[in-house]
């Protein structure tokens, strides 16, 4: 909202991806070890609170069990240890079920916030400096008045075919 | 009802309402080439399904409606209202003799030659200046039958007003005889008809057009009081109007799409999952007034289970319906005759299960008639039947469908397999060699295998049998082959009915519950120090006997990875701690002090120090698994109940855990996994393949020398590996040093109340005094002896090739076992060096390269089974043990051939001597030479045994004589030949 005058040639590649988000999307804000992220409101199917989860063995440290969510099993991934920070101390946390392909997905969380609708004009690339993981999973940055808010992909963040075949 | 005409019927009635609604938007938009084309489609169908069902009728109508609409179509004609009616009228006939047809399940008498001389000449007309009335076409017929008769043009139009209504009518009447508005209509039809019949009946060609129109009418009209009128006729379509009553057929039966089936039957899963829920809380409260509603609940969720679970059931017949077709054409290519028998086709199966059988099925009765059948001449040159046939038969046995498909026809060829096998490099010359007919035959079912030495444009469409047998594993199935070179080859596939709704054991393992289908559980068995039932281990690795067998075990624990819980290890209480001192004071008794003490003594693994204190309270649970035919022990904390559990797939990113084979919600709401015995089997480096053959002591087993054989890796006074077949080591055990004693140069220790020599590796090392001794008890009937080693290695499930045979004492040869050159000890060896008796102490090697011959022993002891196969084995013989002379007169029957037989005298059922008898005097065998092994052999014996038919005589310890003797027999029998 501050910075109007923006590097043209970063200008036209901006509103190109920008043109994807739409004029303001709602964005279900969250946050991990202190940052803020969002996935898009439309994504989110439900918000829990801490649930009883049955671990899996032998699954990926991240993956951190499976819970039933009104007769459908859902995944439930730690998605502080996907963006490869440290575990939290403490069980209480917060989740996003969220689909992706068909299944259901918890996303563990420290804390979920507000809705907000987020105008395309805040949105801005992920800056290259990103650590790679990072710049993995998010598509972009907004730019909020006090925060910066990143836009969690929530595909890429599923889909482990794609580490697989890589 | 036939299944194929009910499924007729409905088929065509659907199409024919189609074709209703279709025709009208024809007419109405008389350019639509896709409609018309779908039109055209429909008649062609029905036209084609009523030549194939032999319903030459129906199918002459068809045929004339599609003529008309084959001319629509190429653009001669136009789409008219007249074309129209007159094809309108060609579906009523259909529809008409469908009627009648479901009624009487014959197609009735009559002749429709009238309306199908309209349609042709409607047909060949059309291109003619078309005259626009309806009139038109009743004008047409009436001219070619010669005649402008008014009443027709009357009856057609009575025909034309009455069929709407009369068709209503029909049911109205049919339900209520007075069903008066429409009574007049009816009426009024059949005055028509009979007052158009008289004066028609000489014409012929016109008579005809009666038959259809007044059809209906009649059928309605009869149930109708007071119709002396009715004409002969009627009384015979009113018995086809009857059935209307009860429904027809066609409405009984209603088509559903198969995603609202599968729908339901996720509800009715849910369903059963939110019972099992209310249930488990229902056990937990000791009254509660839900108590009798939830049983209802139960007993009609149980029902609804059962209901919507029959809605999925397929005959199975279903999948087996292009075979004969299959079958047909093939054997018009191949020149062959061949006969497909189809038993149990009504056997029902889940729909799921059938549809990922189907391919494999077809895929198997293809590979039958092409691979299996013999062309004509070789059949009557083998002196079979010159059509082979091909059988499937299906029933239900327990909650398994078995499905057979057997052939008559050569059989697998053991020989070309080989070949096959050494050509695509899936096994060596060598280890074929030493393998068994059966074993051999299993290659079919190995990846990169085909039967096919000329590939077919039927077969070699590279779906093997490794294809077939990998998705029949997938649904839970298991598949056997048994084949007779010769005489026809016969698969057993046995697959579970349903796979939505499953029974599952719930065991528990470091505070995690898992699911375990109950299809693969055989049984329970809880060890703990006090049962008889004690865990032991070797080198770390746990086993458990059972029944006189060593069950491999898993934990798992270790296997899922999961951290240890507070409460403890999993203790391990082994015999080896026993004592020499006495039996009472065995491992079952071992007191805990004993136990810390064997701990420390023996191997690492069972070091888990904090177990010890709690030894005598621990116990767990082993869950006895079988897949295919290799069968082990799952260790776990604890076993709850059984659950139906519904299986639900597991999230895509933890399908690559191998092991678990999908999830559920438990009735307490909770997630638990599904182990996949089969993928718990494969980590463990087991494949399940029905090909190992660890259980010698079932019924006669018969023992190949490439079998997998569960060999001990020891060391005995160096590092270099030593091992010897597991089968022959009675027990694994450590004796204390301070109870040696030495007797005659030897030494002894008192073990179980006798004396047991104790034979070291190397001659005239030295025991040392105290501390503990690990020793190998090697035992038969009331003998023992104990090998002293100097540690236990592993147990490692291999096959035994000899690959280098050794001159030294007490060795057989080199075997690479668990991918290491290793010594194979030759138990009989130390035995002689135990019980000088029992063994002749010279040795000359009598290792006749140039044999390789098939031998057959017959013993029902195991021991020496186990003893003497290594050691003929390692001489060049190819060795098949069987352990009574019934089994072998199995073999025998089998068409087994061997190039001689060495049998034991003394076995239960039929003893040596009959069974020499027997196999010289009847049998494919008599001019095999036999040769009588026995522990006792004093002359009179002899003479029994020759006069019985055995060839020679031997001692059973005397080793060498035995080779010796089997060399001589075989070059007599060289030198005779």
């Amino acid at each position: 909202m501050s910075n109007e005058s923006q590097d043209s040639g970063e200008h036209d590649e901006h509103s190109v991806l920008a043109n994807a988000f739409s004029d303001a999307e709602d964005f279900v804000t969250f946050v991990i070890a202190d940052q803020l992220f969002g996935i898009p409101v439309l994504k989110v199917q439900d918000v829990l609170s801490a649930y009883n989860i049955t671990r899996i063995p032998l699954a990926p440290p991240e993956i951190a069990g499976s819970l039933n969510l009104r007769g459908r099993i859902v995944t439930a991934m730690d998605v502080r240890l996907r963006l490869g920070l440290p575990p939290k101390e403490g069980r209480d946390s917060m989740s996003i079920v969220a689909e992706h392909d068909g299944e259901l997905y918890s996303l563990m969380v420290d804390s979920v916030g507000e809705v907000l609708a987020l105008k395309s004009g805040d949105y801005e690339r992920n800056p290259p400096t990103l650590d790679p993981k990072f710049r993995d999973y998010s598509v972009g940055i907004y730019r909020l008045d006090a925060k910066l808010l990143v836009v969690l992909d929530v595909n890429r963040l599923l889909d482990y075919s794609r580490e697989q075949a890589a | 009802m036939d299944d194929l005409l009910s499924e007729f019927l409905t088929e065509t009635n659907e199409s024919l309402a189609e074709l209703d609604v279709e025709l009208v938007q024809l007419e109405q938009n008389p350019n639509d080439q896709e409609l018309l084309g779908n039109i055209f489609r429909l008649m062609h169908t029905i036209k084609g399904t009523c030549g194939f069902l032999g319903l030459p009728r129906l199918e002459s109508v068809a045929h004339a409606g599609e003529n008309v609409l084959g001319k629509v179509r190429d653009g001669e004609m136009e789409v008219t209202p007249e074309s129209v009616t007159v094809i309108l009228e060609s579906i009523d006939q259909i529809r008409l003799l469908l009627e009648q047809l479901e009624a009487t399940e014959a197609e009735p008498e009559g002749d429709d030659s009238d309306l199908i001389a309209r349609l042709n000449a409607f047909a060949d007309g059309g291109s003619a200046p078309a005259a626009p009335a309806a009139e038109a076409a009743a004008e047409e017929a009436a001219d070619e039958g010669g005649s402008g008769n008014p009443e027709i043009d009357a009856l057609e139009a009575a025909f034309a007003n009455a069929k709407g209504p009369a068709e209503l009518a029909a049911e109205a009447a049919a339900k209520e005889a007075e069903a008066k508005p429409d009574e007049p209509v009816a009426e009024e039809a059949v005055e028509a008809e009979s007052a158009a019949a008289e004066p028609v009946d000489d014409e012929p060609a016109a008579e005809v057009e009666v038959a259809p129109a007044p059809a209906e009418p009649k059928a309605a009209a009869a149930p109708a009081p007071a119709k002396p009128k009715a004409s002969p006729k009627a009384s015979a379509d009113a018995k086809a109007g009857e059935p209307k009553k009860e429904g027809s057929v066609a409405n009984q039966s209603l088509r559903v799409n198969v995603d609202v089936l599968e729908n339901l039957m996720t509800m009715v899963s849910e369903l059963v999952l939110t019972r099992n829920q209310l249930l488990q809380i229902l056990r937990s409260q000791s009254e509660s007034e839900f108590a009798a509603p939830l049983q209802r609940l139960n007993h009609v969720v149980s029902e609804l289970q059962e209901g919507v679970m029959a809605t999925r059931m397929q005959p199975i017949g279903n999948a087996w319906a292009k075979l004969p077709r299959i079958i047909r054409d093939l054997a018009h290519e191949l020149d062959k005759k061949i006969d497909l028998v189809m038993k149990g086709a009504e056997t029902e199966l889940d729909r799921q299960v059938l549809e990922l059988i189907k391919d494999p099925l077809t895929h198997m009765v293809r590979n039958s008639a092409d691979h299996g059948l013999e062309i004509p001449a070789d059949r009557l040159a083998a002196g079979k039947p010159e059509t082979g046939s091909v059988i499937l038969n299906a029933y239900h046995e327990g909650g398994h469908i078995i499905i057979e498909i057997a052939d008559d026809g050569k059989g697998l060829s053991s020989e070309k397999i080989k070949e096959k096998c050494i050509d695509n490099g899936l096994a060596s010359e060598a280890d074929l060699e030493a393998m068994t007919e059966q074993q051999i035959q299993q290659f079919i079912f190995k990846a990169g295998f085909s039967t096919a030495a000329a590939v077919t444009s039927v077969s070699g469409r590279g779906v093997g049998m490794d294809v077939v047998r990998t998705n029949i594993e997938k649904i839970g199935g298991t598949i056997e082959l048994t084949s007779v070179e010769g005489r026809g080859t016969k698969f057993v596939i046995k697959i579970p009915l349903t796979l939505a709704i499953v029974s599952a054991l719930i065991v528990e393992c470091a505070n995690e519950r898992f699911a375990i289908p109950q299809l693969s559980v055989v049984e329970l068995v809880r060890a703990s120090a006090h049962t008889e039932h004690t865990i032991e281990r070797i080198n770390g690795t746990p086993v458990l006997r059972l029944r006189n067998r060593l069950l491999p075990l898993v934990n798992l624990r270790d296997l899922l990875k999961l951290e240890p819980v507070v409460e403890a290890a999993p203790v391990i209480e082994s015999t080896v701690a026993q004592t020499a001192a006495s039996e009472e004071t065995s491992a079952e008794a071992a007191a805990p002090e004993a136990a810390e003490a064997e701990q420390e003594a023996v191997e690492a693994a069972v070091t888990e120090a904090s177990a010890v204190d709690k030894a005598d309270e621990e116990e767990f649970f082993i869950v006895v698994a079988q897949i295919g035919t290799y069968s082990m022990g799952i260790i776990v904390d604890r076993v709850f109940d059984t659950e139906e559990i519904v299986v639900k797939p597991v999230a895509p990113i933890l399908r690559d855990i191998h092991l678990f084979s999908g999830n559920t919600i438990l009735g307490d709401g909770s997630v638990v996994m599904i182990l996949d015995p089969n993928g718990i089997a494969a980590t463990t480096g087991e494949i399940a393949v029905a090909e190992g053959n660890e259980d010698g002591v079932k019924d006669h087993a018969s023992i190949g020398a490439g079998d997998s054989v569960a060999m001990l890796v020891f060391h005995a006074v160096d590092d270099t590996p030593k091992s010897v077949p597991l089968a022959l080591v009675a027990r694994l055990e450590e004796i204390d040093l301070s109870r040696v004693e030495s007797s005659n140069g030897q030494y002894v220790v008192q073990y179980r109340g006798q004396l047991m020599p104790l034979v070291l590796m190397e001659e005239g090392e030295k025991l040392a005094e105290e501390g503990r001794q690990p020793v190998l008890v090697f035992s038969d009937r009331n003998r023992t002896m104990g090998l002293v080693v100097k540690e236990i290695v592993d147990i490692v499930e291999d096959r035994m090739n000899i690959e280098l045979s050794t001159d030294r004492p007490g060795y057989i040869g080199t075997a690479v076992i668990g991918e290491k050159a290793t010594d194979v000890v030759d138990a009989s060896y130390y035995l002689t060096q135990a019980f000088h008796d029992w063994f002749a102490a010279e040795r000359n090697s009598t290792v006749d390269d140039a044999t390789s011959r098939r031998l057959l022993l017959v013993d029902d002891s195991p021991f020496f089974r186990n003893m003497l196969q290594p050691l003929l084995s390692a001489s060049g013989y190819e060795v098949i043990c069987v352990d009574s002379a019934d089994a072998a007169m199995e073999l025998c029957e089998a068409g087994e051939a061997f190039d001689v037989i060495i049998s034991d005298i003394e076995m239960p059922g039929m003893n040596g001597f009959e069974f020499a008898k027997k196999v010289t005097t009847d049998s494919r065998w008599s001019d095999t030479p036999i040769v009588a092994l026995s522990s006792f052999s004093n002359p009179a014996d002899l003479q029994r045994g020759r006069d019985a038919g055995f060839t020679d005589y031997v001692a059973k310890t005397d080793r060498d004589a035995l080779l010796n003797t089997l060399h001589e027999t075989l070059s007599d029998l060289r030198g005779a030949a």
